[in-house]
């Protein structure tokens, strides 16, 4: 069964969470009521006044006089989006992101043997998601993502919408076909054809549809029978991974820095480890005593996880660095973060984990030194007596 | 191993660590030259395994068509890389000997750094052989490099192959574990007018694998177009 937990835009959660006065308010959000914008939310206050989505800020301001309009906080609504399904998270690894930004889904399959009951996991969901950003969502649970969104659309606050799998196609059948994601065209043949509820489009066979409308439109169909194909694409939270030191006295000595540089590069590494991770950059920054702060750029081919691999790629870069004023504070960070299973075949190499194949050193050196440094030739014995001819070079 | 001796052993240990009573090294695995004499020269058999030969002398004394006949002949077993340094090796020539190029990795570095920085990947990585190619003003600052390099040729058990103009550096006289020098002696032709090879004298200066100070007259062949 999936979960569809409903929240209003994370724009206007966000607004709320900033000034909880305009709770219970008429806002839209999009911008100042004198720009040239759409609107990208408002509140139920505003909608009410006929405020929509998409329409144009003038337009708004004539339905809501008395609204109160805000620009969109991008890194605020970034946050809460990202607290939303952090916090979902925390029940199960099984989160993803709806299409729509204040929608999210979690499978409840696991959660079975923990939760046997489903009640006190909707209300722990609820409430753990009240905490984090002060809004109550609406609920539902279904089979599918598309049954479990409507049903949380046409939930109510503390009373989620349960849709048993026996029951899909009964749920859907009083719906007008609009909930579906149609293309302008097909609802027009639809309708023509007087077909205004799912329940009168699950009546046509599905072979029937598929020649009156194409294979393209059986999508529709299907999600019309309560059948959603769509995979549940897990979200995963982010990651940061740092490593950092003071140098007290401050250093300038190249020899000592190197021995820091591997100390921090074992405690990313042992991060790294922890969570099954590998790094495919790391970034060195040097806080000098009295100049501006020195950032390099570290990076590998391949995401690297162990001590040697990040320290064979720091090190040159570190001699390299043109350091003018003694170092206060060394920081490493791991970015550009991938599962290390991508290189787990590599462990089976005989000798040691740490080898790398041929092809990963070449793409390193080429990486390093630039794609001319190792090449390939070919011989075409064929070809005319000309070097340019007989012999072709390419980067390996 | 009697008691004694044991004791003596442990004693010295102790006094001079563990590798102080070194057992007597095993026989080196090698690489094959592609040339009989020159196996038989080696007194081992061919190249020795994680470890560094130097080939020396004049320009023209055959040192770079040996080593090439070398590349071609573990690249048919294995991986193999040639650091072009002079930038003018001629895959058409090592197609020749029967080279598969598809074994083979040619680098052309810009720099020293630049070039031991790819010997140390790749023979980490797992190349058998690799031919350094180094004209004789580009040997400048090898002597620091080459212990990092050896070190590495080691563990992996990668064969490295210095073709090296002239006199070499006292450095990598010290770090090769065979020098061989070479005296152009003779062209020779075949009864056509075409060249056959190129006789040249061939000395074992150092062998830290099998006795040292053989000299042979032999022939390099040229590959037949």
């Amino acid at each position: 069964m999936i979960c569809c937990v409903r929240t209003p835009h994370p724009s206007l959660v966000a607004a709320w969470l900033k000034a909880p006065v305009l709770r219970g308010r008429s806002l839209v959000i999009g911008g100042l009521a004198h720009e040239r914008a759409s609107v990208t939310t408002a509140s139920a206050e505003a909608r009410a006044q006929g405020v929509m989505e998409g329409m144009s800020l003038n337009q708004a301001q004539q339905f809501s006089p008395d609204a109160i309009f805000q620009p969109v906080d991008e890194e605020a609504t970034a946050r809460v989006r990202q607290s939303l399904l952090s916090t979902l998270h925390h029940f199960t690894p099984d989160v993803a992101a709806g299409e729509d930004p204040g929608c999210a889904f979690l499978k409840l399959d696991r959660l079975t043997l923990r939760w046997p009951d489903r009640s006190p996991l909707l209300a722990a969901i609820s409430h753990a998601i009240d905490a984090v950003i002060r809004v109550t969502p609406t609920l539902g649970v279904a089979s599918s993502m598309f049954v479990s969104k409507l049903a949380a659309d046409h939930a109510t606050v503390g009373v989620p919408v349960i849709v048993e799998p026996e029951k899909t196609r009964a749920y859907l059948a009083r719906y007008p076909i609009d909930v579906l994601p149609l293309d302008d065209d097909l609802r027009e043949y639809l309708e023509l054809l007087g077909l205004r509820t799912i329940g009168r489009l699950q009546t046509i066979s599905r072979h029937a549809f598929r020649r009156q409308f194409g294979v393209k439109a059986l999508d529709i169909y299907d999600l019309g029978q309560g059948n959603d194909r769509r995979r549940l694409r897990p979200f995963r939270p982010p990651v940061r991974i740092e490593a950092s030191e003071p140098l007290e006295p401050p250093v300038d000595n190249t020899e000592a820095l190197q021995f820091i540089a591997r100390a921090l590069a074992e405690r990313v590494s042992a991060s790294l480890l922890a969570e099954g991770l590998g790094t495919r950059m790391v970034r060195i920054t040097l806080t000098q005593e009295s100049a501006s702060p020195l950032p390099i750029e570290v990076r590998f081919a391949y995401p690297m996880t162990t001590v040697g691999e990040l320290f064979d790629g720091i090190r040159p870069r570190l001699l390299a660095a043109s350091i003018v004023a003694p170092l206060e504070r060394i920081t490493l960070r791991a970015g550009r973060l991938e599962a290390a299973y991508v290189r787990q075949p590599g462990l089976l190499i005989r000798r040691d984990g740490f080898k790398e194949s041929i092809a990963d050193a070449v793409a390193r050196l080429q990486e390093e030194y630039g794609p001319s440094l190792v090449q390939r030739a070919e011989v075409h014995a064929d070809a005319a007596p000309l070097v340019d001819h007989r012999i072709l070079w390419k980067p390996a | 191993m009697p008691d004694r001796l044991e004791q003596a052993i442990t004693v010295l240990q102790t006094r001079f660590g563990s590798a102080a009573p070194r057992p007597a090294a095993p026989p080196c695995p090698t690489r094959p030259s592609g040339l009989a004499e020159i196996d038989a020269l080696t007194g081992i058999g061919g190249w020795p395994v994680g470890r560094l030969s130097l080939l020396a002398g004049q320009k023209g004394s055959g040192k770079r068509t040996l080593a090439q006949q070398s590349v071609a002949a573990t690249s048919r077993e294995g991986v193999v890389a040639y650091v072009d340094f002079p930038s003018r090796l001629d895959p058409e020539f090592l197609h020749r000997f029967g080279a598969r190029l598809d074994h083979l990795l040619v680098v052309r570095p810009k720099s020293l750094k630049e070039g031991m920085a790819s010997v140390r990947v790749l023979a980490r990585a797992g190349v058998d052989l690799i031919c350094i190619d180094l004209p004789r003003r580009r040997s400048a600052g090898l002597d620091a490099e080459l212990p990092h390099l050896l070190h590495r040729a080691a563990e992996a058990d990668c064969t490295l192959l210095l073709v090296h103009d002239a006199e070499a550096d006292d450095a990598i006289r010290y770090y090769a574990s065979m020098i061989l020098a070479f005296q152009r002696s003779a062209w020779v032709f075949r009864r056509d007018g075409d060249l056959e090879g190129l006789l040249v004298d061939a000395t074992v200066v150092k062998n830290r694998l099998a006795p040292p100070g053989v000299k042979r007259r032999l022939l390099i062949p040229y590959p037949i177009p």
